[in-house]
């Protein structure tokens, strides 16, 4: 039993924290809150849906291919103009290009929710120390700790890691060194791309459905987790999601039957306490760079 | 000469005058020094020559090549800046900090053996190169930003206000670096506030007052016979001396 909650509460966990982080990322380097995320989301689970009756892995491949293309495509056409906007600006587009990408799958492939059936694979149940545990739960766990691993190991050891950290906490300063824009921000894009892909691709494993406004409650998420670690470091960005999606499955487990409804207004109302006393996130230090 | 700055006019927004025809040149090997009082207009000029702020007449050279509005073509002929605030990376460690200072160039061996040249060079940051940049001192944090300009290898170095806010004895170890780079052969523009120790270490200097018009430019002794400059500065550069 404890060992069930934990996997499904690290996993949980493990799947906000991808979701901040491609919020945080984004935010940091081009100072763009950009509600588009949940766009990208659904372009992976999309991906996930057009692929249903291909292997699992090669839909989740062309999830990461979809999710990455519409990425790369919103930045050229729709901030690379902004590049030097103010965040207002960046906000207001990032609006307009989520609700023109929602139309656009609405009017086009997702008029309405379609059902994807599970993966068989997926909906099996295996049994780890003595535990009844979901295969869900498990793929869930280790797909997004490895991306995270991924991540991990890209920001902290990697030339091109260090340079998107260094954009993110100051870019004038990282551009004045020779970082180039026109190398981290697409090169942000991208790695937001394959976050929200997988995230969308654990989603629809876990909803059995897609949607042309699937991508807003992960977006909110990722948002929220963000502001809860803080905006201005990816750490702080990708421990505010893992706590976040940690709690709501200790929530899930522990509140009674009738409430389980209002889980959300526990949950955010221990965020809006947490917020109080440290306005600035959990693990941010007090320079928030805005464009 | 590596750097001329010829009747560059700047402005912030539409209506703000920063720098009103300021000409200034710095030649091959010199250690040059822009000094004035706050607001004269230094740091903007320093600004423009990274492509920071938008010249809105005049030109800036860099051997030649015009370089203003473009920060990337800046670095690549070879201009290295030491801001003001000195742009560390507080969320990066020491040794990233330094690797960043050579994120243009191609020759990794190099690389490494330049990054060697520098924790000789400061000590200080060999020990704390692992340690998280925003744990270094006001001075450890200059010596991280002076190491990271050098590894650039740069034909001209630009250091804003290097001393800062420092204490007296990180203070004259900033200026000894400074002397240690010009004997090796460093072109350096050095703009600064502390008037006297930046004309006792400089080839020559530029005094410049609000809204970035030159004053008067020279040797020491050849300021010190200059009575604007002397009245602006209140004292002659004249007592300072020449450099040896």
């Amino acid at each position: 039993m404890i060992l069930e909650f934990l996997i499904n509460a690290v996993g949980l966990g493990a799947l906000y924290a991808l979701l901040t982080i491609g919020v945080a990322l984004l935010f940091g380097v081009l100072g763009l809150m950009n509600f588009a995320y949940g766009e990208l989301i659904l372009a992976g689970a999309f991906a996930m849906y057009l692929f249903r009756d291909q292997p699992w892995p090669f839909a989740l491949l062309m999830a990461i291919v979809f999710a990455v293309v519409v990425a790369l495509i919103s930045e050229r056409l729709a901030f690379h103009p902004l590049r030097n906007a103010d965040p207002v600006t960046l906000m207001i587009a990032s609006f307009a290009v989520s609700l023109a990408l929602q139309s656009l799958a609405r009017m086009t492939v997702l008029p309405r929710t379609r059902g994807v059936p599970p993966e068989r694979f997926l909906s099996h149940r295996v049994t780890i120390l003595g535990a009844d545990v979901s295969v869900l739960d498990l793929v869930t766990l280790v797909l997004c700790g490895v991306m995270l691993l991924v991540v991990a190991w890209l920001m902290g050891r990697t030339s091109l890691g260090i340079q998107l950290r260094a954009a993110a906490e100051d870019f004038r300063m990282a551009a004045s060194l020779g970082v180039k824009a026109n190398l981290v921000i697409p090169a942000a894009f991208v790695i937001v791309g394959v976050l929200s892909a997988i995230g969308g691709a654990v989603l629809v494993a876990r909803q059995g459905s897609v949607g042309a406004d699937m991508g807003l409650q992960p977006m909110l998420i990722g948002v929220v987790g963000a502001v809860l670690g803080g905006m201005s470091s990816l750490k702080g960005a990708a421990l505010g999601g893992f706590l976040l999606g940690a709690a709501t499955a200790l929530l899930e487990s522990l509140l009674p039957t009738d409430l389980i409804a209002f889980r959300d207004a526990f949950l955010f109302s221990a965020l809006i306490a947490v917020l109080v006393v440290r306005p600035q996130g959990l693990l941010s230090g007090a320079k928030v760079r805005v464009s | 000469m590596v750097l001329r700055i010829e009747d560059v006019h700047l402005q912030y927004g539409s209506s703000v005058r920063a720098v009103q025809g300021c000409s200034l040149e710095v030649g091959e090997g010199e250690l040059v020094s822009l000094i004035g009082q706050n607001g004269a207009g230094k740091s903007t000029l320093v600004k423009a020559v990274m492509g920071e702020v938008p010249v809105a007449s005049g030109s800036i050279t860099v051997d030649g090549t015009s370089v203003a509005s473009k920060s990337y073509s800046t670095i690549r002929a070879g201009v290295s800046h030491v801001p003001e605030s000195r742009g560390i990376f507080a969320s990066l460690t020491v040794g990233e900090n330094l690797r960043l200072g050579a994120v243009t160039r191609k020759d990794k061996a190099q690389v490494a053996a330049d990054i060697e040249r520098e924790l000789e060079r400061f000590p200080i940051l060999r020990t704390y190169w692992s340690r998280g940049a925003s744990l270094l001192s006001g001075g450890e944090q200059q010596q991280l930003a002076i190491a990271r300009a050098l590894l650039l290898n740069p034909r001209i170095l630009l250091l804003d206000e290097p001393t800062l806010g420092l204490a007296p004895i990180v203070v004259d170890l900033i200026f000894d670096v400074v002397v240690a780079l010009r004997e090796q052969g460093m072109t350096i523009l050095l703009v600064e506030q502390n008037a006297v120790r930046s004309l006792e270490v400089s080839d020559r200097s530029y005094v410049l007052q609000a809204p970035g018009r030159v004053l008067g430019s020279g040797t020491a002794s050849e300021l010190g016979r200059m009575p604007a400059v002397v009245e602006y500065l209140g004292f002659s550069p004249a007592e300072v001396g020449d450099p040896r």
